[in-house]
């Protein structure tokens, strides 16, 4: 009784009506001798009260329903709103921590490499007058001036390729080369000087050892003598070719 | 649910209480009555007999109707607990929401250093 909805009850009684009625209009037409007596006549008469009765209190308990509906309704909607808004809210939050992820990433890299620099710092005067000496001879581009003919050109050139680690693991014979006198003459700034066949030498340990002759890097070394080891081994002469080649 | 906004979409105007003809004694009384004359003149006995037949099928028709009117009320799909129930549970549902909301609106504001 209490688990069946009003609507469910209401049609209930209107069934129970129904079939009220028709067995007391089907008592009234029958013949005299089937009718039922008059006391259960009366009890269907009542019951039959009864149930309109009941139906007129349900349908006044559905209108109390429907003014709950209606406070439900506006409920619901405000849910809805609120429901809209933590949507909104949460997709806000997201955003912020994808921009703020992405942030930390990016300020983590930068720590990482001013940690990396302050380890090892390298004069800024430095790092000029290399980029002024691979400028000067021309190792990332050619001379405006370079027209068809001229034997200045970016590194490398193959004379210089030959000179360089790899043309020496390679165990070529350095065949004098022809061009090669010319070509030390043009670059103003750095010559590139024809080394000796072994300057450079492997050892098992896998560390590099060069032997500076002495000549033609003079220059140079005082150049530099301020700077750190590895930084004299790119800076000398005869190996500026091989360094610039592997940048 | 779905049916009763289905049927707020069908009909325009909401049906209320007031919408639904449950009058059905006065019919039953009068077809009662009119079962219960006995004319002795034979054309007023079928007259009386087709009109008593077109009350019976209004009767039914009457039904038939008050049951559709029943089914478009709004909220009787629940009984009067159960729809209050309902009703503290929703109104539970949107505090816990606003709360919600208050919470993370009010939550670790970044301080941003006045320049």
């Amino acid at each position: 009784m209490s688990n069946i909805s009003t609507g469910e009850k209401l049609i209930a009684l209107i069934d129970d009506i129904e079939l009220i009625s028709k067995e007391i209009l089907e008592n009234t037409i029958a013949m005299k001798h089937q009718k039922m007596a008059g006391g259960e006549q009366v009890q269907l008469t009542e019951l039959l009260v009864n149930k309109d009765n009941e139906l007129k209190a349900s349908l006044e308990r559905a209108r109390e329903q429907a003014r709950v509906e209606l406070k439900m309704d506006a409920l619901k909607n405000e849910v809805e709103r609120q429901d809209c808004h933590i949507r909104n809210l949460q997709r806000q939050l997201k955003e912020a921590e994808q921009i703020l992820a992405t942030a930390i990433y990016q300020a983590r890299q930068k720590l990482a490499s001013i940690a990396k620099a302050n380890k090892r710092p390298v004069p800024s005067e430095d790092l000029i007058k290399f980029a002024h000496r691979i400028s000067s001879s021309h190792a990332v581009c050619a001379p405006l001036t370079w027209q068809q003919g001229d034997p200045r050109r970016p590194y490398p050139t193959d004379i210089e390729m030959r000179q360089g680690l790899l043309g020496r693991l390679s165990n070529l014979p350095m065949a004098p080369q022809p061009g090669l006198a010319d070509l030390h003459s043009l670059p103003p700034g750095a010559e590139p000087t024809v080394s000796t066949q072994n300057q450079f030498s492997w050892h098992p340990s896998g560390d590099l050892h060069m032997n500076v002759p002495g000549q033609g890097s003079v220059a140079m070394e005082t150049r530099n003598h301020k700077t750190e080891e590895d930084v004299e081994v790119m800076s000398t002469d005869s190996s500026s070719s091989s360094s610039s080649d592997s940048q | 649910m779905q049916d009763i906004s289905d049927q707020h979409e069908s009909t325009p105007s909401t049906w209320t209480v007031d919408d639904v003809d449950v009058e059905f004694l006065p019919l039953i009384y009068e077809i009662i009555r009119s079962l219960e004359k006995d004319p002795h003149d034979t054309t007023q006995k079928t007259r009386d007999s087709q009109d008593t037949t077109q009350k019976i099928l209004e009767l039914q028709r009457k039904l038939e109707k008050a049951r559709e009117q029943i089914r478009k009320l709004p909220g009787i799909e629940y009984n009067s607990e159960e729809q209050l129930k309902q009703l503290d549970v929703l109104r539970n549902q949107l505090r816990l929401k606003r709360e919600l909301l208050h919470k993370y609106r009010n939550m670790c504001t970044f301080e941003i250093p006045k320049a």
